[in-house]
């Protein structure tokens, strides 16, 4: 074929290579000068780790073992399969963790409501949880897409702030605790991404025929989007690739739909006192957009907030009669369910409204035996046989 | 010793320079990279020149000509400067050609090495270059027009609607291009026209911040292409850039009415701007001569001496000093050919 | 009394529905904003290109504009910015979509500042906006932890379907039956040590946080200060 302006157009198109990137002002200069000025202490990555794509072509070590589990208090309180799911996958994979109690929310998600607080409460309180972690050695991996944006904001106000680093470290002093901010700030996304193709090894059904759409965090990617993974292959880098490059490489349908950089109605404020907000946008600007162009069997995203409001907001808007029911799951669940893990005792979507046993269905689960399963052990609690169910009866 | 003028980069302020300092009884050396002259307007294809629609081989094809009716010129094609002498001037440059490396005595070195379309990869707003065949840039529009057949590249059909978003890569802290690109206001406006020209029933729109074209731009481009032409001008920026039912879907706000907008589009064409080329920033770095952030190479006297570098007898014109429009260029390209030409003159003459 | 203004977009205090306010107090008010040390990196300068707009989630929803946020606090505009801290600013969804600005402006960010401001100050527009948020503040604030399994209230949230009836028929049972041994709890998230919950008082206190909320609901407050200075003397430790 000879040579047309159109084909010079499409094979310039063919692949993104970014180079070296002006904005890419390295927050890590800044943060090893503090160190070596003994301003603060830096957690350095340890071990085994993978380096990954990001926005600005820097590449981010994720540390693979030993880590510091900073959970996400919506997804312990109402979402406990997601959390849950995290360190299943983590224990088959075979890396060792830390499940802390010294560590307490970020309370962002209050502060992004209420505002009933400020710059200094917030960083002292992300640095109280960074010096927890420092202490035992274990390398912090933040499950709360809003904890992880947040800390990156704190990070940055911490890092050209002196007057503000002052105030935070007289209060750690208070505490007994040092100054410590970890080399990099880590989502455990960003970590199932490092570690996606171990997970595609350990599949065990074929989910190439169930259709997923993504919808990626707001506050994973929009805050500090710097070192937010964006990958060449996964949307030729102009997507975040958290979450699709898992998809991706676990050989799923993945599917586009036009509002994917809406974000999910959460509205921190807008989920407990104004809800009406929330359904309406995540139903009508998210689920019915994705049902409509792309109708998949699953919603995945990566964050608390996404999988409360996309799920929670669609029984509404079904006695409406409005075109919604797609389950809506957190990456961590899918790639566990991929990987054998019981829907009930670690996947625990009995917690969740929208239907997914059609979904279960067709991946090949028979949850209805899954469930029954569930009734046994939940017998066994309530017997008194047993007070609490262990990883040993979920791996069984 | 036989001292020449050499003038690295054969585009449009190159050749202004070489062939202002060839008309002045100069002996000059013109070292190209590529296997022909002309510079972008000719590799990118260009169909025709802001602001009057000259027919870009032609008018490039003419400025060869004058250079090649200049007594003593040389032109090195294929070739690349891979050195020059430390020190002071006279510069011994060395020149990798086909035939080997040779070396050029000169007094006055012209950096003329260009700028580089903004990558639309970069961007920060979502508009998909790489992940949909019908965003197109405004040099892949050029060379559409050129072959006088402008299509919507996933389906070769013609593009009802067709809409140029500007400022694309500049004008952008996040970017790290704070600068504004000068011309890509009157390039988008000058094919919005020769789109609206070649095919009459399409509807052509403009997302705008502010309209730049100063000058006579205005009544030469603007408002030919508003009033004759009903190119549709709308401020506001588009955020996104996402595809629904076979089209292009445009986000942004329009600000007039002060509302969001989502529409429709066949065709969707980033005004990217202006960045240093790869050549620039090697060359700049090899003499030594100051750059700013950009990676540009610095004018040391601005505003009236707008070619001298922090090196003396090297200069730089055209888009090497930042972004710049033809009649820029030209006239940078003219002023540096002066100054070299009197170092020689002087060498010679004394 | 402040004169009407010829700007269509400005109502005037009556017609907010907000009381009369001195200019004074407002420009106190806006200068705390301004003064804000984050303030200058959230606020450049702007083009009024709408990009901001078009990402934002709550214009679409509201008759809100984060480019009027920006464009009042570039144009330093004491009276439209005052308006604003009374009724936009609560509509803002914090997703920071708007951060894409090409000036790299934050009108999330400076939506922050504001609300933190109207909180300190007891605005009406802070208390209205935080009725019924009362006990999410208290949660936070004493037990380091947002949200907890026993929130799950069918009546709290109706419109979530009949599951949450479930969760809330069997919480202990279905909590007792997480793996994790961190999340057998059902007032928090998780298991938070005694001495974090301290720790957590301690930033709370020393950095003024929990002055805050005196503003917005003064019962709520007196509560939660009682608790922890008790249980800071319990620890012995003075702030």
């Amino acid at each position: 074929m000879s040579e047309t302006a159109v084909s010079v157009i499409l094979s310039k198109k063919k692949q993104f290579d970014r180079e070296p990137d002006r904005r890419s002002a390295d927050f890590h200069d800044k943060l090893f000068q503090l160190e070596a000025e003994g301003e603060l202490v830096v957690q350095r990555i340890s071990g085994d780790y993978v380096e990954v794509p990001t926005k600005y072509g820097i590449a981010k070590k994720i540390q693979k073992a030993n880590l510091w589990h900073h959970k996400s208090c919506g997804q312990c309180g109402h979402i406990p399969g997601y959390s849950t799911s995290i360190f299943w996958i983590m224990r088959k994979l075979g890396y060792g963790y830390h499940d802390p109690e010294d560590q307490t929310s970020c309370t962002a998600w209050n502060y992004y409501a209420s505002a009933t607080s400020n710059q200094a409460a917030q960083a002292a309180v992300a640095l109280r949880n960074f010096a927890a972690a420092y202490e035992t050695g274990y390398f912090p991996l933040i499950h709360c897409g809003t904890s992880y944006g947040h800390y990156k904001e704190v990070r940055s106000e911490l890092l050209h702030d002196g007057a503000l680093r002052e105030q935070v470290r007289k209060v750690l002093a208070k505490l007994g605790k040092e100054m410590v901010i970890p080399e990099e700030i880590v989502h455990y996304s960003e970590w199932l991404y490092a570690v996606r193709e171990e997970i595609r090894s350990r599949m065990v059904y074929d989910f190439s025929n169930i259709a997923v759409t993504v919808h990626p965090a707001c506050h994973y990617y929009k805050l500090v989007e710097g070192d937010a993974i964006f990958d060449p292959d996964v949307y030729h880098g102009q997507r975040t690739a958290a979450v699709s490059g898992l998809v991706q490489s676990m050989g799923a349908d993945l599917r586009s739909y036009s509002t994917f950089f809406d974000c999910c109605g959460f509205g921190f404020r807008h989920i407990l006192v104004q809800r009406d907000f929330t359904r309406s946008f995540s139903t009508l600007r998210k689920i019915e957009v994705m049902k409509a162009e792309a109708d998949p069997d699953v919603v995945l995203t990566h964050d608390t907030g996404c999988v409360t409001a996309l799920d929670k907001s669609q029984f509404a808007a079904r006695a409406h009669e409005r075109n919604v029911g797609i389950p809506v799951l957190s990456e961590a669940q899918f790639a566990a369910l991929a990987m054998g893990a019981h829907p009930f005792k670690v996947c625990q979507l009995h917690w969740h409204s929208t239907n997914y046993r059609p979904l279960l269905e067709k991946m090949g689960i028979d949850w209805r035996e899954a469930w029954k399963e569930f009734e046994v052990d939940a017998k066994r609690l309530e017997r008194g046989e047993q007070e609490f169910l262990t990883w040993a009866d979920v791996d069984a | 010793m036989d001292e020449r003028v050499v003038v690295i980069g054969g585009g449009p302020a190159g050749l202004s320079a070489a062939i202002a300092a060839g008309q002045l009884g100069a002996p000059v050396t013109v070292v190209e990279k590529l296997g022909y002259l002309g510079g972008r307007p000719i590799e990118e294809h260009y169909a025709s020149l802001t602001p009057h629609l000259a027919d870009a081989e032609e008018v490039m094809g003419g400025m060869v000509h004058d250079l090649e009716a200049c007594a003593d010129v040389e032109i090195l094609l294929e070739s690349e400067v891979v050195g020059v002498s430390e020190g002071d001037a006279p510069f011994t440059v060395s020149i990798r050609t086909p035939r080997g490396v040779v070396e050029r005595t000169s007094p006055s070195v012209i950096v003329a090495t260009g700028f580089q379309h903004f990558d639309p990869g970069r961007e920060t707003q979502l508009y998909g270059y790489y992940e949909f065949p019908d965003v197109v840039a405004l040099q892949d529009l050029e060379a559409m027009l050129k072959e006088g057949s402008v299509v919507r590249p996933s389906n070769g059909e013609a593009p009802k609607r067709i809409c140029f978003v500007q400022c694309v890569g500049s004008r952008d802290r996040q970017i790290g291009n704070e600068y504004c690109s000068k011309v890509c206001c009157g390039v988008a406006s000058k094919e919005a026209t020769e789109v609206r020209m070649a095919l009459p029933d399409s509807e052509v729109f403009i997302f705008y911040i502010d309209m730049r074209m100063y000058g006579y731009w205005e009544s030469q481009i603007y408002w030919p292409a508003q009033e004759k032409h009903h190119v549709q001008y709308v401020k506001g920026i588009i955020t996104e850039v996402l595809p629904k039912d076979g089209k292009l879907l445009v986000r942004g706000e329009d600000t007039t009415m002060g509302r969001p907008m989502e529409i429709p589009m066949d065709l969707v064409v980033l005004s990217v701007g202006m960045e240093p080329s790869p050549g620039t920033r090697r060359m700049a770095q090899m003499l030594g001569i100051e750059q700013n952030k950009y990676g540009f190479v610095e004018a040391k006297n601005p505003p009236l001496d707008t070619v001298s570098t922090s090196r003396d007898g090297v200069f730089a014109v055209g888009t090497a000093l930042g972004p710049a429009d033809l009649e820029d260029c030209a006239s940078s390209g003219g002023l540096a050919a002066a100054r070299a030409v009197a170092r020689l003159g002087t060498r010679v003459g004394g | 009394m402040p004169a009407a203004t010829l700007d269509p977009y400005r109502k005037r205090d009556s017609v907010a529905g907000h009381g009369e306010f001195p200019l004074e107090v407002k420009q106190r008010l806006i200068g705390m904003v301004m003064e804000d040390p984050r303030f200058p990196e959230y606020l450049y300068g702007c083009y009024e290109c709408g990009i901001c707009v078009a990402a934002c989630p709550s214009a679409r929803f509201y008759d809100f504009s984060p480019r009027r946020i920006a464009q009042a606090a570039s144009r330093r505009d004491v009276e439209l910015m005052f308006q604003q801290m009374q009724e936009d600013i609560w509509e803002c969804s914090q997703c920071f979509s708007c951060l894409r600005c090409p000036r790299g402006n934050n009108p999330g960010g400076i939506i922050t500042v504001m609300r933190e401001v109207a909180v300190k100050e007891g605005l009406h527009s802070a208390r209205e906006a935080l009725a019924g948020y009362s006990r999410i503040i208290y949660k936070i604030m004493s037990t380091g932890t947002q949200v907890s399994p026993d929130m799950l209230q069918p009546d709290a949230f109706p419109d979530w379907g009949p599951e949450v009836k479930d969760v809330s028929e069997n919480l202990d049972l279905w909590r007792r039956m997480l793996p994790p041994e961190t999340l057998h709890t059902t007032t928090t998230g998780w298991k938070v040590a005694d001495r974090t919950l301290v720790e957590l008082y301690v930033i709370w206190l020393e950095t003024g946080a929990l002055d805050m909320i005196a503003q917005v609901d003064r019962g709520i407050h007196m509560i939660l200060e009682e608790l922890m200075e008790e249980r800071l003397e319990e620890e012995g430790i003075e702030v």
